[in-house]
């Protein structure tokens, strides 16, 4: 949200459809469906337990107070540990204030999201299983953690981080699609004086004497540029854009050591009609916000276990939504477009190639959302089926990791992407690394480029 | 009766409390509620002429405080076998990591020339990492709220120790702590046997498979006190029992008094300080100081009851993560088990090989597997295993010619969905025989008597809630200044005068003693400020 202030962007044609809720079907006939309407919700969830609609409140209240104990310092340069900086040090020392500055019970709270998995976290709050698998499944988004694996309950928080600017949740449509944020960004941009060249992929950086000068297109065009910055993975930069010779060595084992391990994939399903889902039939509300296929805690964390052994989740995770309930104009009318998170699809597969499995896994799919919507069959039109190589080779994502590297603990804050290079610097002067990669990650868009460049211009 | 100190359960860190306590000069009673000494640390008669380490089956307590309780005065012997541990595999060849390391190094070689290279680089790490936690593992964790010039001097020495490590060994303390085992041994190694045993290290007793994140930090804190991540720990002549007699005799001689069958109905709290506590039999003790040795769920809430704690720390309690994932079975043979990947060794060779712990080298993904089964309520098939066989070293626990053999069964979870431990208790037992004899075949026919311990008998027999071996899950969100509790990690609870020592305190890491050396010098402490 800072950054769609200070970069203006609605100004730049920037339009976020709060998106209404999520709705978790279930294979019994169930269905738990939570809205922004507060009241809704909880009159919802307590259908499914009073305790858990007390706790829910709680709950709530108790996340915001961790996520603005949190955002400073995703806003920070994270500090080196093992440099003698006064002002690494000074940062370590205003952590530790801020801590010791919590109330007893927030102080409880944050050491277990920093270590808990999100089950364990979310067990001791509720008993309901499909509220517990619903909202376990945020911390599991691009992950290789299952829902059990500690460490998972940290990215919850990152869903409450949109709320405490007050003004709305950060997770929304843009009108005409996420494109339209793209394009509102470049919008600001150009505006400020960028120029943006498309078609122009990058073959190498330039680097002499230890310091980058620019790069080198595909096409054969160079470049020249006192400073670079690479918005893509270390994999790409490092590796593919750089000759391991040009840099330490064991820095070069440091990136070969980083972990990407994408685990998810994406369906996008042109429809001919709606979803008739079973357990709440027929055009409503209940379509136009996210649709979870979360039914149970086992469900997610069964759907991670086959994903460990190198298979796709036959029966998966998935987070839906359909777009043009809320924006027609993205399909002729009376059709539909509806956009499916899958997970888990392993980058890794232990037998055949996903060039082999990418129909099986797309049939998956929709055996798994015909178990809910049985009428899915008969409408689809078209499918996409995007695989994380699909990914890897589409969007320049190593191992179709969609955060650019795991978000485990052992490669966040000031070992993102690796320990002692947290700080946006590399080893190669006037080269410097902004994307998702960094610090604080991927999900919470534009926060690494902003502190890159703050960095780089000597404000942090 | 009236004492200075009343110690609630004789387990090795009560023990350990006791004998310090005692001898700084103070009145200790000790109270037991079993018929002997030594809680986990146990040598029972399995059947007649079979000796065999009931649960516990290596002593691994801080050689610190061997020395400085004299226990080999004591009649502690320390026994070191020649082999760490021995991996035995489906195949022709098992892996012998030998204490000698040159010895162990070479027989890695067998499995990968790469891997016995980066072997000692590993353990020189691992060494240099382990020695900046066991500094941690041996202070008290500081005060967060008021820290005092000890808690600010100790993490001002940690902080050296850690920047003293070097940045290659500083950042890889930082990136191990939080991931998985399985992970830190993918990057090091790439022979199976190795990275199996290795990733056994980093989820004994836990809730926790291979895979999971945190499962490299319990290697750590395992490993922490012997500097080395493979089959910590040493056994004691005569079985871990020994060691509690060891320690129990220790006590006693600087005056400690230990009553065994005597079991504790309730600790006795007047406004919100405890004043002794009260026997089954109705017996009242009174005491200055309580310090128990019980995990801290069945002191506070069991032995205390929660009416007596605000309702926020009851809730906490609760919470406390402590589902046991570990079974105990322990066999006595009529022969030495004769593993199909030692064939080719000669019969003295396999002995020593067999004489340390002995991982079943079933692989990185049977282990998760097996941990799979736990996390629905179930146990697998192939459970994961480890073994030792005290008699090769000890003769005297065994006839000739026979031995005990003693294993470590997980993972059996502590809440089994759609069954109980009492119904499948013999199924666990048959499915451990069945893993053991697909490595070693004929093993089924030499059992002439075998014992079963689920974690429900842990919970009920021994007092452990939730059958926890660690007093509750050893994990990061249950470690130093948050184990048991943030706010509650200086061995003090809610009670004023009430202390706990077991190995639900910090460190925790089992049956070092360590919990227990430094609850007493809290103990102390508290009772100088205390006085007049």
């Amino acid at each position: 949200p800072e950054i769609i202030r200070d970069l203006d962007l609605p100004r730049h044609g920037l339009e976020i459809l709060p998106l209404d809720g999520t709705f978790t079907p279930m294979p019994n006939g169930d269905h738990l469906w939570r809205v922004n309407d507060h009241a809704r919700t909880q009159r919802e969830i307590r259908r499914h337990s009073t305790l858990d609609a007390e706790a829910y409140d709680e709950y709530g209240k108790a996340m915001v107070e961790m996520a603005r104990f949190v955002k400073p310092i995703l806003d920070m340069t994270p500090p080196d540990p093992m440099s003698l900086d006064p002002r690494g040090l000074m940062k370590l020392a205003f952590l530790g204030k801020r801590f010791r500055a919590l109330a007893d019970l927030d102080r409880y709270n944050q050491v277990q999201l920093m270590t808990m998995s999100a089950v364990d976290f979310l067990d001791q709050w509720f008993e309901t299983d499909v509220l517990k698998a619903t909202m376990s499944a945020s911390g599991i988004i691009g992950t290789f953690l299952g829902v059990r694996s500690p460490g998972t309950a940290y990215v919850l928080l990152h869903h409450y981080m949109g709320e405490i600017d007050g003004a709305f949740r950060s997770w929304g449509f843009a009108r005409g699609g996420t494109g339209a944020i793209s394009n509102a960004i470049a919008a600001a941009a150009k505006e400020a004086g960028v120029e943006i060249r498309t078609e122009a992929a990058v073959a190498r950086i330039t680097v002499a004497n230890g310091e980058a000068s620019g790069v080198v297109l595909t096409n054969g065009d160079e470049l020249q540029a006192s400073l670079v910055l690479s918005s893509v993975d270390p994999n790409l930069t490092f590796l593919k854009f750089m000759d391991a010779k040009d840099l330490p060595d064991d820095f070069v084992a440091d990136v070969r050591r980083y972990k990407f391990r994408g685990s998810s994939g994406k369906v996008n399903l042109a429809l001919d009609g709606l979803p008739n889902f079973t357990c709440m039939p027929g055009d409503g509300p209940h379509l136009r916000g996210a649709i979870s296929i979360s039914p149970s805690v086992d469900y997610m964390e069964r759907a991670y276990d086959q994903a460990k052994y190198g298979e796709f989740s036959r029966r998966p995770y998935m987070d839906m939504v359909i777009p043009t309930l809320t924006d027609p104009s993205i399909a002729p009318p009376g059709k539909h477009i509806m956009s499916c998170f899958v997970q888990y699809a392993p980058y890794k597969l232990a037998n055949g190639t996903w060039d082999e499995q990418r129909e099986a896994f797309g049939d998956a799919v929709i055996d798994t959302i015909a178990e809910y919507a049985p009428n899915i069959r008969d409408l689809i039109l078209h499918r996409q089926v995007l695989t994380p190589l699909d990914i890897e080779r589409d969007f320049g994502l190593t191992e179709g990791n969609i955060f650019q590297g795991e978000l485990s603990l052992e490669q966040l804050f000031f070992a993102r992407p690796l320990p002692g290079w947290a700080q946006y610097k590399t080893p190669i002067r006037n080269l410097w690394m902004c994307g998702s990669a960094t610090h604080p990650g991927g999900g919470i868009m534009g926060a690494p480029a902003r502190n890159c460049v703050m960095k780089i211009l000597g404000n942090k | 009766m009236s004492f200075d100190t009343v110690i609630i359960g004789a387990g090795v860190n009560g023990l350990v409390t006791a004998a310090f306590l005692a001898r700084a000069g103070r009145k200790v009673l000790v109270l037991e509620r079993g018929d002997r000494v030594g809680g986990c640390a146990r040598t029972t008669e399995l059947v007649p002429g079979f000796r065999c380490p009931t649960l516990a089956h290596v002593a691994s307590i801080d050689p610190a405080i061997v020395r400085a309780l004299d226990l080999t005065q004591h009649g502690l012997r320390i026994i070191r076998p020649d082999a760490d541990v021995c991996a035995p595999t489906a195949g022709d060849r098992a892996l012998v990591l030998w204490r000698d390391r040159a010895r162990a190094a070479q027989e890695i070689r067998g499995f990968s020339a790469s891997d016995a290279e980066r072997y000692p680089r590993f353990l020189a790490s691992f060494s240099r990492i382990a020695a900046v936690l066991r500094g941690v593992c041996e202070s008290i964790p500081p005060s967060i709220d008021e820290p005092n010039a000890a808690d600010l001097f100790g993490l001002l020495k940690t902080g050296r120790a850690f920047r003293g490590l070097g940045k290659a060994d500083a950042y890889r303390m930082l990136r191990w702590m939080p991931m998985s085992v399985a992970d830190l041994a993918d990057e090091w190694f790439e022979s199976e046997p190795l990275r199996s045993v290795i990733a056994a290290g980093g989820i004994l007793g836990s809730f926790l498979g291979p895979r999971s994140s945190g499962s490299a930090a319990l290697l750590l804190l395992l490993g922490a006190g012997e500097g080395q991540p493979l089959a910590n720990g040493w056994f004691a002549a005569g079985g871990p029992g020994a060691l509690a007699d060891a320690l129990a005799a220790a006590a006693r001689r600087a005056g400690a008094e230990i009553r065994t069958l005597s079991d504790i109905a309730s600790i006795n709290v007047t406004g919100e300080t405890a004043t002794g506590v009260t026997l089954t039999t109705g017996e009242v003790i009174s005491a200055r100081t309580v310090i128990s040795n019980a995990d801290p769920k069945r002191t506070l809430l069991g032995l205390v009851g929660a009416t007596h704690l605000g309702p926020e720390f009851v809730r906490r309690m609760q919470n406390l993560r402590s589902h046991g994932t570990l079974a105990k079975v322990n066999y006595a043979v009529d022969a030495l088990p004769r593993f199909t990947s030692l064939r080719f060794r000669q019969a003295s060779e396999q002995a020593a090989a067999l004489s340390g712990r002995i991982r079943l080298a079933s692989g990185v993904d049977t282990i998760e597997r097996a941990f799979d089964a736990a996390k629905y309520g179930g146990f697998a098939e192939e459970p994961w295993i480890e073994l030792t066989i005290p008699s090769i070293t000890d003769p005297a626990l065994a006839p000739p010619g026979r031995h005990v053999v003693s294993a470590y069964v997980q993972y059996a979870p502590y809440h089994l969905r759609g069954s109980n431990w009492d119904s499948e208790r013999d199924r666990l037992g048959d499915v451990a025989t069945q893993t053991i004899a697909r490595y070693a075949p004929g093993f089924e026919s030499s059992i002439v008597g075998r014992e079963v311990v689920t974690p429900l008998d842990l919970e009920r027999s021994y007092g452990l809630t939730g059958g926890h071996i660690f007093h509750g899950e050893l994990a990061l969100d249950q470690f130093f200044v948050t184990r048991p509790l943030l706010g509650w990690a200086r061995y003090a609870t809610p009670i004023e005068n009430l202390f706990l020592c077991g190995s639900g305190t910090h460190p925790g890491t089992g049956l070092d003693g360590r919990s227990g050396a430094l609850a007493a010098r809290q103990a102390l402490k508290a009772a100088a400020r205390s006085k007049p």
